[in-house]
């Protein structure tokens, strides 16, 4: 009997439990994968370029989402709304090289199933004084000393501002210096993490060949993307890679060039 | 010492009896016949049933031989053992379970005879002493062990205690020196004594006997309703005594938290983390004390094993919140630990081997003033150990359709080697006995896990003219800790444990690679690049606990505590460029008062205040704890407890899928890491009868000023040499409530409890947004059932466990840009935080153990088959995504799947 009415008790208070509990939220925020993808990015001298996709099924197997065409876009300097054209598909264009000046800020605007979508960067000053201590390097074959340095690169940066180098092996992969990697990529990008040298290695250089390198004053939001994103996550780990778009996702973001060119020699 | 009067002097009597008195006869009868002469010739009390012993003959002729040996020999040959009670009583049983049966006959035969034996001593003469108080000590008499949480009645009144960490007991007000003391403790037979007028003043030791068979009792009782009086007076605290855990599955240890994860409350779906997950607490938020020291490395093997060893271990406590003012600098709970003082009668050894470890420990008093007591386990890699190992390092990708996966970080070089890899522990308790109100004790706990991937490498001829390259590549991390306790009773009712700890905590991994090349030239080159990383705590301090018994009304608990913490954390890369540097210290320090009041024998109020003053931030941090418990009859109990904790140090967790995650701690600082803080708000209601008890317990906490770490590491690119780690210390607040529902049969062949947690645990982080969202360790639904049938030396076990999945994040979809180089940035879109569940987990667990008897039905062992996770059930532990040829490959990382494993346990003394 006691324990039939110690059971009621129990009972009584799962009820009341489930109603302490019952206040869930159920908000996924799916709503994120109809957004717009900005890819973009502004050098003086050049045509503005914003190439607009949507996003991919998880299944999807095409290296591009599909473009979103017939947009109206608009790219801002403060005081010319210039309206973009649409080249191709998704791309969309505005062809007036003196438009992006160093210094300015630029605004990218356009609407999207009735979102207002936006994004804003400033052009960086360009690169000054970029040089090479060596033109050309003779990497020996052990393959074992590889971070010893056999080269520099460097360039002003009394500031501490934000510098990408992007090495392209103009060769292609036809002479691999390093056996163990045989698909690394002819060319890639490095983080020079604010600093105004960089030291090359034999691990440098993943071909041997001419080498066009080149080194972009980038800004922070250039910076966040690279360092956030990453090829595998886990679902313990997964958060999104930074943006700078406003109701979307990608890059809109500007950057100066400066080039050289060096020999990686076996 | 002096040793019980009554009951020891019974045993010890009838001990004496079969050991010196020297047989010659020869014996042709029946049993029963030759056991009635024995019985009256030498004053013994043999119980038996005469109808089946009547059917065995002896025909034996015994020349100069000890009735011990009579009776092994008569018992051996016809398959029967033989038991004596505490009260000098034999009891000759054809099975163990047959001593209730006999006992009911023994107690009938007295009656029947009109001569109920005595079982105490009869009041000598009138009372002369009144309203005075006792103290004393309750102890294994085999091996003199201390018994904390005994229980200690005066016969026919309210009066009731029980005994502390130490074993010891005061009573206040005992009306008449002709009282008789009761004390009982779980698995051990209960010892009555009469006092009288001399006994008063000396401190009573009770020295109780194990009782032949604890099985038909739960191993583990939620302490606050179980048949102790201080029970009722606790919150949220279950008990667990570890010589019982052969009774349960295991896989390969007998492991104490991993038990506690079987009752509602603490989370049992981590197979990951023998951490506990308390009340929807994470594991760096429940303090885990050894002997008086913190421990920082809880488990063993990528935390598939508490560090601890059950052999060196006498009891476990787990506070599961709300917990007393003497604990602090932890959130959420309290796991304390005792150590065992070892043997302080005769020397004692043990071993266990299973499929995955050797343990084995020896116990041995020095001198009569002094025991040591040495345990040391050590894995070794058999197949079990393998299958956990590749379960916790590696994991593997499916290959996606049409492409191959590959393994995540594999370079061009392939080469595979099995990597060495172990982990042991030692304990060593050193006892020492001044006088009767002085007691030393040095304690010392070291382990350590062990992965070596180290080779030897010959460089190919192709690659170079010659060289050897040395790769170093190993993870080690574990503990030591030591402590020393200074007991001292200064009188009657005060007494304190003053202790000196050290505890040190490391994590490293070195890999490297060191070697020499020849080019051709013929010179040679030595060169060395790699990771190196350290990570070590060290933690020094000194703690005084006192305890003042005021009145049966009231006692005071007070103390003081002083701490030192560095640690210091090293991420170097290239032997040059340190990634992570950190070196942080803090002194922390402070004190406590609280008051246990029972201002009746209904009610128990426990007020509390603990004051710590922690160096970096230089501010004090006052932490007001309450707990109150209202007897409302003898079946039902009220309880509630409240209080403030501040936690001012934070394990955090560096993610890597390749080699396991790593461990390491970071102390609390004016900046990026906030003293946390969290309230507690906790009642219940509990049932118990001879049979069931109910416990129903609900909980409400709000957490402030929590850490959370995250580190993205930039993109290792071909060329790369300088690898930055960007940091980050996220902070944000939660909130778990929860209710738990517990349901045991505690008597019987068939024992167990079905457990129910109905919980909710919150978060939130700013970075994540400005709303609540659920906690890792979130779990909805939690159902444990579990299940022990006892059969003669048989005891069965099943263990179900159900529980919602735990929350997850996935990504939506995936977009493409191209980056500067010309190649393509794949991203995921990444749905909200933990809006995912992972399918719900569940599993059972059964084991088979029999029990090894000697003839005197002392156990001396047993053997035991588990097997986990029965129907091989794929809980899944969390996904991983790759992006392959443009689309997203979801893996699905498992827990351990069906797993066997048999353990053989034996026991010398």
């Amino acid at each position: 009997m006691e324990i039939k009415n110690n059971l009621l008790k129990v009972t009584f208070s799962l009820a009341l439990a489930m109603l302490f509990l019952s206040c869930q939220k159920e908000d996924t925020g799916s709503t994120s994968v109809n957004l717009p993808v900005v890819d973009s990015y502004l050098i003086p001298g050049h045509p503005v370029i914003v190439k607009i996709t949507q996003q991919k099924s998880l299944t999807d197997t095409a290296e591009y989402g599909k473009p979103i065409t017939g947009l109206q876009v608009f790219v801002s300097d403060g005081t010319t709304n210039a309206q973009l054209t649409e080249a191709s598909a998704g791309n969309y264009t505005y062809t007036d090289s003196s438009f992006l000046v160093t210094g300015k800020t630029y605004t990218l605007q356009f609407k999207y199933q009735l979102v207002t979508v936006s994004a804003k960067t400033v052009i960086p000053a360009k690169p000054v004084n970029f040089v090479v201590q060596y033109d050309t390097v003779t990497v020996s074959t052990s393959g074992t000393s590889a971070n010893n340095t056999i080269d520099r690169l460097s360039w002003n940066n009394p500031g501490s501002l934000n510098y990408v180098l992007v090495f392209d092996c103009l060769d292609g992969s036809a002479f691999p210096a390093n056996t163990f990697n045989a698909d690394a990529k002819t060319s890639f990008e490095i983080n020079t993490n604010a600093a105004s040298y960089y030291n090359l290695t034999q691990r440098t250089f993943p071909y041997y060949g001419s080498y066009l390198v080149t080194l972009l004053s980038v800004n922070q939001e250039y910076i966040n993307l690279l360092t956030s994103s990453t090829n595998s996550a886990t679902s313990q780990n997964l958060s999104n890679v930074a943006t700078n778009i406003v109701n979307g996702f990608g890059i809109f973001t500007a950057m100066q060039a400066d080039t050289l060119k060096m020999e990686v020699n076996e | 010492m002096i040793p019980g009067i009554t009951t020891l002097a019974f045993a010890q009597h009838t001990e004496t009896v079969l050991n010196k008195t020297i047989i010659n006869k020869l014996f042709t009868c029946t049993l029963d016949k030759m056991l009635d002469t024995v019985a009256q010739k030498y004053h013994l009390n043999i119980v038996f049933e005469r109808d089946s012993l009547s059917k065995f003959d002896v025909v034996e002729h015994f020349f100069e031989e000890p009735l011990k040996d009579v009776f092994d020999r008569v018992c051996s040959q016809n398959d029967l053992h033989y038991w004596i009670e505490s009260d000098g009583t034999m009891y000759i049983l054809q099975n163990t379970d047959d001593l209730d049966r006999l006992k009911k006959l023994n107690a009938l035969k007295h009656l029947s005879q009109g001569k109920a034996k005595p079982s105490i001593e009869p009041v000598k003469g009138p009372p002369t002493h009144f309203l005075f108080s006792i103290n004393g000590r309750v102890i294994d008499q085999s091996t003199g062990e201390s018994l904390p949480s005994a229980t200690v009645r005066v016969r026919n009144t309210q009066l009731s205690t029980s005994t502390n960490t130490d074993g010891n007991f005061t009573i206040f007000n005992i009306p008449s020196d002709t009282c008789v003391i009761e004390v009982s403790y779980s698995g051990y037979q209960p010892d009555d004594r009469r006092l009288d007028a001399k006994k008063i003043n000396t401190t009573l030791v009770f020295g109780l006997f194990k009782s032949l068979n604890t099985l038909n009792e739960v191993t583990i009782l939620g302490k606050k309703s179980g048949v102790m009086t201080t029970d009722t007076k606790k919150v949220g605290v279950l008990q667990l005594t570890p010589e019982s855990l052969d009774k349960l599955p295991n896989l390969g240890e007998k492991d104490i938290l991993r038990a506690f994860q079987l009752m509602p409350g603490v989370g049992a779906t981590n197979e990951s983390s023998s951490g506990a997950y308390v009340r929807g607490g994470t594991p760096d938020q429940n303090l885990v004390v050894f002997d008086g020291f913190t421990v920082y490395q809880v488990d063993h093997l990528y935390g598939f094993f508490s560090a601890f060893n059950s052999n060196a271990v006498k009891d476990v406590q787990l506070y599961k919140g709300g917990f007393s003012s003497v604990y602090g600098g932890r959130l959420s709970s309290v796991t304390e630990i005792n150590g065992k003082d070892g043997n302080k009668n005769e020397a004692s050894y043990g071993v266990d081997l299973s499929l995955l470890s050797l343990n084995m420990f020896a116990s041995t008093p020095l001198n009569d003033k002094s025991s040591l007591l040495i345990a040391f386990r050590r894995s070794y890699q058999g197949p079990l150990y393998d299958k956990i190992f590749k379960q916790f390092n590696t994991s593997t990708v499916d290959a996606g359709p049409g492409g191959g996966g590959g393994p995540p970080g594999g370079g061009g070089f392939s080469e595979s080697t099995t990597p060495a890899s172990h982990f042991y522990d030692a304990d060593a308790r050193y006892n020492y006995k001044l006088d009767a109100n002085n007691i030393f004790t040095w304690s010392v706990y070291t382990g350590e896990d062990k992965t070596d991937n180290s080779r030897a490498l010959q460089l190919p001829s192709f690659i170079s003219s010659g060289g050897s390259l040395n790769v170093t590549d190993y993870t080690k991390y574990g503990n030591l800790g030591s402590s020393v306790k200074w007991f001292r009773q200064w009188n009657k009712h005060i007494h304190s444990n003053t202790y000196i700890t050290y505890s040190s905590y490391f994590n490293n991994r070195d890999n490297s690679t060191a070697g020499t090349t020849t080019d051709s030239n013929g010179d040679s080159e030595t060169f060395e690049n790699g990771t190196l990383e350290t990570n070590n705590l060290k933690d020094i301090g000194f703690k005084s606990e006192w305890e003042w018994e005021i009145s049966n009304k009231m006692k005071v608990l007070y103390g003081g505590f002083g701490n030192f913490q560095k640690i210091n954390y090293d991420y170097i890369q290239n032997d040059t460029s340190t990634l992570i540097s950190q070196h942080n210290q803090a002194f922390l320090g402070g004190g406590y008062i609280e008051t246990e009041i029972d201002p009746n024998n209904k009610l128990h109020i426990q007020p509390g205040l603990r004051s710590t003053w922690f160096e970096p931030t230089g501010k004090v941090y006052l932490e007001p704890r309450f707990s109150a418990s209202y007897v409302v009859n003898e079946h039902y109990t009220l309880k509630a407890a409240t209080g403030q904790f501040y936690q001012f140090i934070n394990e955090v967790t560096r993610e890597d899928v390749v080699d396991g995650n790593r461990n390491f701690w970071v102390l609390s600082n004016n900046t990026n890491i906030p003293v946390s803080e969290a309230r507690h708000y906790m009642a219940g209601a509990s049932y118990e009868n001879d049979q069931f008890l109910i416990d129903v317990e609900g909980y409400y906490k709000t957490l402030s000023g929590l850490t959370q770490y995250t580190e993205s590491q930039s993109q290792i690119t071909p060329g790369s040499t300088t690898n930055t780690i960007q940091q980050d210390f996220y902070n944000g607040t939660g909130r778990a409530k929860g209710i738990e529902v517990l349901v045991q049969k505690k008597l019987g062949r068939y024992t167990g409890w079905i457990g129910y947690t109905l919980a909710d645990a919150e978060n939130k982080f700013a970075v994540y947004g400005n709303s609540f969202y659920p906690a890792d360790q979130d779990i909805r639904h939690e159902f444990k059932s579990i299940n022990m049938y006892h059969y003669y030396r048989w005891n069965f076990a099943a263990v179900f466990i159900f529980s919602t999945g735990h929350p997850y994040t996935s990504p939506l979809s995936t977009y493409t840009i191209t980056s500067v180089d010309g190649n393509t940035l794949t991203s995921y879109n990444v749905a909200k935080i933990n809006s995912e569940r992972l399918p719900d987990y569940h599993r059972l667990d059964l084991s088979a153990t029999y029990d090894l008897l000697k003839l005197s039905s002392q156990k001396i062992g047993s053997i035991g088959l588990s097997l986990f996770n029965v129907y091989n059930h794929a809980n899944i532990w969390y996904r991983e995504y790759q992006v392959v040829n443009n689309q997203v490959i979801t893996t699905n990382v498992k827990y351990l799947g069906f797993t066997p494993n048999i353990t053989l346990s034996l026991r010398w003394k």
